[in-house]
């Protein structure tokens, strides 16, 4: 395998029980002008050609901050024959400074018809020694694929890609069957700005003071895929913060689908909370790419807080919870009230 | 989860939670990084038409906006001599923002929101009738923005007009308890002088209220100092003088006095860069661990560091400091002049561009390990560095064997520009001979963590704004530096110490070199 055709991102196709040595052979070739870097490994789960191919793109993106050894791992059951394959390249980009160049290896592995039960030995042995692995599951993981051992401390999915009756209850499921891996709901890091803009509202104390008092939550949001989805999760999780139970948010939470262009592709579109004396309401205005909050009660400062989103992609997205390595336990507790009401409300 | 009493009490108070996480009172905050909602805020900048302001100030105001960071309530008061309109003084902000600020291009929206609540006062900073007027200014604001008397002000003007500001601030009942100042250094230009600037400061307002910036503690790699040592536990239990030989500190610059020649004469390097930020760099290496995060917390120990460090005597002085001054040379190929030949500068001038410095830490931790701080300018190039420096390991099992004595362990901490930590080891040479050689292994911000941070000023002011003063700097730490400072500039005239001039481009005068040879020791080529 040529150095060049390696380093400029060229996948080349190896044997699959020799990757680690031609890694090892290609790295050696590259000698100092190259800085190889790897805080954690990257797990990507994919059950098609297009989300092989969504993943290998987006690595490249997260990779200019996330340095890492990334697998993206393809599974294809279905396939007749029996075949496990890889290719191994590398992701570069120049650093900032010294103008060194700073490459990350990229493995695909590929596993068809009944080769899918031995993809494990494959990768295991892959993970890089003493560094954290972080799993990202592509498409619902809910599905049969999602339910695997995982083999990482961190699994990040997008739940709003489960979209469906039961799925806040399936993937609540999912989460609490298993307490030692730390959940990471994509859907859950696309409402940060709504729960930022909402807590910012009530930062002041007399504006604290009121939030006992609150009792009736209006969520207006696209009727997209995921929009309703994304709606029942904050809403469980300002229920939950406020101490309401699933049949108090029965009475208290109205959700309403907008059939709007803007809405429809971006999921929520406002978030209004009041009660005795005091409202807030928090929105997207599209057209300007800003969001703006506002607290309507006396004593309390009335003006818009107004500031700049953008719509984040899958790679702004996964890049966001690969800076914080936490627990989400805000998350399950608004899921598992969100399920709870799911429930309730479908009987 | 803390109680409300126990808060109140301060009973078993993490304070660190009671500046960033009030999930007590605010159940939404829990579990969201950002830091709480500032209260409504009026930020008066003195000398809002200069450079500062254009470059820097409303830039990281803008990108504050833009992030959300901002409080509801917010306005900024342009104070400046210059005549203008204020419609004149927000389009020249925003072509300032347009140009400096990290988002490009910048959401109009949120400019536009933000100019709504940015206002200009024409006035002299003399002016008796304008400071009234701009009493009432606030007052409007504080009814129509709610920022209900929290106000920053921020002295982006020449030193010279600081006393006057600040006296006329107090005398017209401008400052109550909830107002703060920013001051830019230079914070004095010795202990007498800071002093005076610390009294007129202290006249009008609380210690707890005066905000000193130095910009290199917004830099994210000085924070992480303090992160490095006190997060790793491999290096805490090393990091002390039975285990380190001695520390290096380098700023370099490859620049000259650009155009600043008059100020320059005025400051020298001693003052410009060894008095505040080299200062800071040696209080956060020695320092002890804080109790925690706490801003008095930190800065109490910060002191103590300072404190420890010895003050020299004329003798010593003549033994432990080089002063310099540049001569013409070549830069990156490039014929630069000497400083003397500097617009505005003395052709006789006695000011170093160029000193180094040797300081000692009688305390526990550093007894016996001396601290080489160097800083010039027209040298080869920028850098900034913080080098440890190992004792060299007993050579007992190797001496025989080995065709070279083994190299000291360093553990080097880039400042800038390539931000990241080095450590260098011995590694045996792969062969049959047993040659050991040293190795690095260098760890960057750039490759690891991308490049993304915010500039120093944006988290400054947004600290500011918040009222933590973690990364400010106190009275105490100022006027400590200072007397150091002081004693060195005593030995000089006593010793009559002229600089010494070196070649712009080289590394600085040869004595430079022989001056820490006497020691057995020399200079890292950073």
């Amino acid at each position: 395998m040529s150095l060049e055709a390696f380093t400029a991102g060229v996948e080349t196709a190896v044997d699959v029980a020799g990757i680690e040595r031609q890694l090892r052979q290609l790295w050696e070739k590259a000698g100092p002008t190259v800085t190889r870097a790897s805080l954690f490994n990257l797990v990507a789960v994919c059950g098609s050609a297009e989300e092989r191919e969504r993943a290998t793109r987006v690595i490249a993106t997260v990779t200019l901050r996330h340095p890492c050894r990334a697998m993206v791992v393809t599974t294809q059951p279905d396939h007749v024959s029996a075949e496990l394959s890889a290719t191994v390249t590398a992701l570069c980009h120049l650093a900032g400074g010294g103008g060194k160049q700073v490459c990350c290896e990229l493995i695909h592995v590929t596993a068809t018809g009944r080769s899918v039960e031995r993809l494990g030995s494959a990768v295991l042995p892959l993970l890089e020694s003493d560094l954290p692995t972080v799993m990202w599951h592509l498409g619902n993981i809910c599905d049969a694929s999602g339910r695997q051992p995982v083999m990482a401390e961190r699994v990040i999915f997008d739940g709003a890609e489960c979209a469906g009756v039961t799925s806040l209850r399936d993937i609540n499921e999912l989460v609490r069957s298993r307490p030692r891996v730390q959940h990471v709901d994509l859907a859950w890091t696309r409402l940060s700005l709504w729960r930022k803009l909402l807590a910012d509202c009530f930062d002041d104390p007399h504006a604290a003071a009121a939030l006992a008092g609150m009792e009736q939550l209006n969520i207006v949001h696209g009727c997209g895929a995921g929009a309703e989805w994304r709606a029942r999760l904050i809403a469980g999780w300002v229920a939950a913060k406020l101490g309401w139970s699933a049949a108090e948010m029965r009475q208290r939470v109205v959700l309403e689908c907008r059939e709007d262009q803007d809405a429809t592709a971006l999921g929520l579109v406002s978030l209004e909370l009041s009660g005795s004396g005091a409202s807030v309401q928090v929105r997207k205005n599209f057209g300007e790419c800003t969001a703006t909050s506002c607290m309507m009660m006396p004593a309390v400062c009335g003006l818009p807080r107004r500031q700049a989103f953008e719509l984040l992609d899958d790679a702004q997205l996964l890049s966001q919870e690969l800076d914080h390595a936490r627990r989400h336990p805000v998350y399950e507790q608004a899921l598992a009230l969100a399920a709870q009401w799911q429930a309730s409300q479908t009987g | 989860m803390w109680t409300r009493s126990r808060l109140q009490n301060g009973i078993g108070v993490d304070k660190r939670f009671v500046i960033f996480s009030p999930v007590m009172e605010n159940p939404f905050r829990d579990g969201l990084l950002s830091r709480r909602a500032a209260e409504p805020c009026a930020v008066v900048i003195f000398g809002a038409t200069g450079d500062l302001t254009q470059r820097k100030l409303v830039p990281a105001i803008y990108n504050l906006a833009h992030e959300g960071m901002l409080p509801t309530g917010f306005a900024v008061v342009g104070f400046a001599r210059r005549p203008k309109q204020v419609e004149e003084f927000r389009t020249e902000l925003r072509a300032g923002v347009e140009k400096f600020s990290r988002f490009n291009p910048i959401n109009p929206a949120v400019w536009e929101t933000l100019a709504q609540g940015i206002f200009y006062h024409q006035a002299n900073f003399n002016d008796d009738a304008r400071y009234a007027s701009l009493k009432e200014l606030l007052a409007k604001l504080d009814r129509d923005r709610g920022t209900a008397g929290n106000r920053l002000f921020y002295l982006a003007t020449a030193p010279t007009d600081f006393e006057a500001i600040i006296a006329h601030l107090g005398a017209h009942g401008l400052v109550n308890e909830r107002s703060r100042i920013v001051v830019e250094k230079p914070f004095g230009r010795d202990l007498p002088t800071a002093r005076e600037l610390n009294e007129v400061v202290a006249s009008v307002f609380a210690e707890r209220q005066v905000f000193r910036i130095d910009h290199y503690l917004g830099k994210e790699t000085v924070q992480n100092i303090l992160t490095l040592r006190f997060a790793n536990e491999i290096f805490e239990p090393l990091w002390n003088q039975k285990y380190i030989d001695h520390v290096q500190i380098t700023v370099a610059e490859a620049l000259g006095v650009e155009g600043r020649g008059g100020y320059y004469e005025q400051s020298g390097a001693l003052r410009d860069m060894v008095a505040n930020h080299m200062m800071q760099l040696l209080a956060l290496t020695a320092m002890e661990p804080p109790t925690s995060l706490a801003a008095e917390d930190i800065r109490d120990e910060k002191v103590k560091a300072l404190r420890a460090i010895r003050a020299l005597n004329p003798a010593e002085v003549a033994a432990w400091s080089v002063r310099g001054q540049y001569a013409a040379g070549a830069i990156a190929g490039k014929a630069v002049p000497g400083y003397v030949e500097e617009p505005n500068v003395a052709a006789d001038s006695n000011t170093e561009t160029y000193v180094a410095l040797k300081l000692v830490l009688d305390n526990w931790r550093w007894a016996g390990v001396p601290f080489y701080l160097r800083h010039g300018k027209r040298l080869p190039k920028q850098a900034a560095e913080i080098a440890i420096q190992f004792k060299a390991p007993p050579a007992v099992l190797f001496a025989a064997d080995t065709t070279r004595p083994l190299q000291p362990n360093v553990l080097v901490m880039r400042i800038q520009p390539d931000e990241g930590i080095a450590i260098r080891m011995n590694a045996k040479v792969p062969g049959t001979a047993l040659n050991i050689q040293p190795v690095k292994m260098d760890f960057r911000y750039g490759g690891s963590f991308g490049s993304r941070s915010p500039d120093a000023y944006e988290r400054l002011l947004n600290d500011a704004i918040a009222k933590d003063a973690t990364l400010f700097l106190r009275r105490d730490e100022i006027e400590v530096a200072w007397a150091l400072m002081d004693s060195v500039r005593a030995g000089w005239e006593a010793n009559r110490m002229r600089p010494v001039t070196y070649a712009a481009g080289s590394w600085g005068p040869t004595v430079a070199d022989e001056f820490i040879g006497r020691d057995g020791r020399e200079w890292r080529r950073p």
